[in-house]
């Protein structure tokens, strides 16, 4: 178990920027998510973490050592890939005690402890197989178990479950989370997939071509996302974005959208004044889920577009002005193609952003 | 319709098998006659009607040429610089092809054009300065000197396809093996060349072929019997007034055989190895 800081890291293939300048810091036992598109940056950090690939650079401390020039094999972490990356010439069992192997365990030790792991992940059975001769979810629990086995101060996962199927990979990401709270150890987990970093994550790095673009704990990052690529990379289906211009409307403060055929909503109230902002041109954020079907008092009024029930819900797709927006609503709602509907939007649940630069506006 | 395309197929396959039999026989034909001919007392080869079964068959000229012609000291000779060879290009070419395969660093691109390029001059080009170079580092004649020779212009041919091999092993695995504690020649050699070992044995084979039968290098290189190979001696009885047939042809076959067993023991590894690398390098 151990603290990671990251100072000022750089990294540039030729004249290519992949990485610039991150900062970040670690607590101990902490779960921190890279989260990102592809080609985002977050798989080549992981590696720089590791020892794979050298910062341009800037400084990897693992503890209160500096580990740039630390070999991978004595920084003292463990890593599981995304192809899992076993040793396919050998059983299961050297391929997780392959590290102590390495590390010159005595073979009644290593046994012990590869025997342990296995238990612990359910892999015990498995243990004269070659990897060919495994499942999907196996080779994930063997490759898991092989990083456990060390007890290293750090965990890296490398897009560890977008090999498995669907119902798979929410069963190994409950496992992984129980796996965390049991050893406690600190672990840094790449993916591009926005429920496995809101679940697993303590905190959430949210990447996007070489830059944190927010760093928080998974509920801030989804509530109050630092800009528009945040706002929009999480959440599914993605948060609505409205471009207008507040205006007073009665007490309250509305936006008119813009385009030809504007449109007015009326925005519940928020935390912050809003009347500094009036006359501003905004983009205005509100999650599917913060819109409820109203009647009485709506805060917005449109055409329904498309309705998709999912069975826990039945999203609704809206025609605002030029604009369309996407409102999660109840399961039983008895709404049809081209009536008009009045949602009303849940206080202190929208976001409003500056059109130009993307940010968030407190 | 259905007998008339039934009928064509017929056609079809007859022609098939037609051109495959000629072809095998005209492989196959020269070996064949060589066997028959070792085979034969020295009388019954050159005479007026062709004889193509022996009437009488014979292990003499086996017994000839191997205990009355230097025979046995020239496959031994065959044998030593084959080896010789093999393990030069084991040590140097594994080690360039997993540098190509993995690393990248100026010069690496005009490095490997430049390991096929020399693939692309005749022999008879590289032979003069070779023998120059040669004879200054004072390796001529030598077992030794030939096995480089041979090198030479082999080991292109190994790091070409090792690296085939070497690149159809996932670099994650060597990612996993190094944080596991191993260092680079250390993936290497424990992940890497187990897993491209079908690849490692299949490109050895044909390095070893192409070295035991080699002529020209051989012929122009060595001088005496002590380095002497079986191909330049076998061509050396050849005298002005007389082609002793049958004992050629016992030379001949007694030559082939190592390449067979060769042959025998490693072709399912090795028509393995050449698809694998064929389909995922």
């Amino acid at each position: 178990m151990s603290t990671l800081t990251l100072n000022g890291v750089r990294k540039s293939f030729g004249a290519l920027d992949v990485l610039q300048s991150i900062d970040l810091k670690l607590e101990d036992g902490e779960f921190l998510v890279l989260l990102g598109p592809s080609g985002c940056g977050k798989s080549t950090l992981l590696n720089i973490i590791a020892g794979l690939e050298t910062p341009t650079a800037g400084d990897i401390r693992i503890g209160d050592k500096r580990v740039n020039d630390v070999h991978p094999k004595n920084r003292n972490i463990a890593m599981v890939f995304q192809s899992y990356a076993l040793y396919p010439t050998m059983p299961v069992e050297r391929n997780i005690g392959f590290g102590l192997e390495m590390r010159g365990v005595e073979t009644d030790t290593r046994k012990r402890a590869v025997d342990g792991a296995a238990r612990m992940l359910q892999v015990d059975h498995l243990l004269d197989r070659k990897p060919g001769q495994l499942s999907g979810g196996q080779r994930q629990r063997v490759a898991m178990g092989r990083a456990i086995v060390r007890e290293p101060e750090l965990f890296l996962f490398d897009e560890p479950l977008s090999n498995l199927d669907a119902k798979l990979r929410a069963e190994m990401r409950t496992e992984i989370k129980r796996l965390h709270n049991r050893l406690g150890t600190t672990v840094v987990y790449v993916t591009h997939d926005q429920i496995e970093a809101m679940t697993l994550g303590t905190r959430i790095a949210v990447m996007k071509g070489g830059v944190i673009q927010q760093l928080a704990d998974p509920m801030t990052t989804y509530e109050k996302p630092a800009n528009m690529f945040v706002a929009g990379f999480i959440g599914s289906p993605s948060m609505n974005f409205i471009t207008g211009t507040l205006v007073r409307d009665g007490e309250h403060v509305g936006l008119t959208t813009d385009g030809n055929n504007p449109a007015s909503i009326r925005l519940p109230r928020v935390a912050a004044n809003l009347d500094a902002l009036l006359g501003r041109k905004v983009v205005l954020g509100v999650r599917p889920e913060s819109f409820q079907a109203d009647g009485a008092a709506p805060d917005l009024t449109g055409t329904i577009d498309v309705v998709e029930p999912t069975g826990p819900d039945t999203l609704v797709v809206l025609a605002l002005g030029n604009q369309t927006i996407t409102a999660r609503l109840g399961p039983k709602l008895t709404v049809a193609t081209g009536e008009t509907l009045g949602l009303s939007i849940q206080p202190d649940s929208i976001s409003l952003f500056d059109p130009d630069s993307g940010n968030r506006i407190e | 319709m259905i007998t008339t395309s039934r009928r064509a197929r017929l056609g079809w396959n007859i022609a098939t098998y037609a051109v495959l039999l000629t072809l095998t026989v005209f492989c196959i034909f020269p070996l064949l006659w060589t066997l028959l001919t070792s085979l034969k007392y020295e009388a019954d080869i050159v005479t007026q009607t062709m004889q193509y079964i022996p009437k009488r068959i014979t292990f003499e000229n086996y017994v000839t040429i191997w205990t009355q012609s230097g025979f046995p000291t020239l496959v031994f000779n065959s044998f030593v610089v084959t080896a010789t060879t093999v393990v030069l290009c084991l040590i140097t070419g594994t080690l360039a092809a997993y540098s190509f395969s993995r690393f990248h660093y100026p010069g690496r691109g005009a490095l490997m054009l430049g390991y096929l390029v020399i693939r692309m001059f005749p022999a008879v080009l590289m032979i003069i300065p070779l023998f120059i170079l040669m004879r200054g580092v004072g390796l001529l004649d030598s077992r030794f000197g030939l096995a480089l020779a041979y090198t030479s212009f082999l080991l292109p041919l190994f790091v070409w396809m090792l690296k085939g091999f070497f690149d159809a092993a996932p670099k994650e695995l060597e990612s996993a093996a190094r944080i596991d504690g191993c260092t680079r020649i250390g993936a290497m050699i424990r992940i890497v060349l187990p897993l491209a070992r079908n690849g490692l044995v299949a490109t050895s084979v044909f390095v070893a072929i192409a070295a035991w039968n080699e002529f020209l290098f051989a012929l122009m290189l060595t001088t005496s019997q002590g380095s002497r190979t079986w191909p330049v001696g076998l061509q050396l009885m050849v005298g002005e007034f007389q082609l002793p047939w049958g004992v050629l042809a016992a030379g001949g076959i007694i030559s082939i055989i190592p390449v067979m067993i060769l042959f025998a023991i490693v072709q399912r590894t090795m028509v393995h190895g050449i698809t694998a690398g064929a389909v995922k390098g």
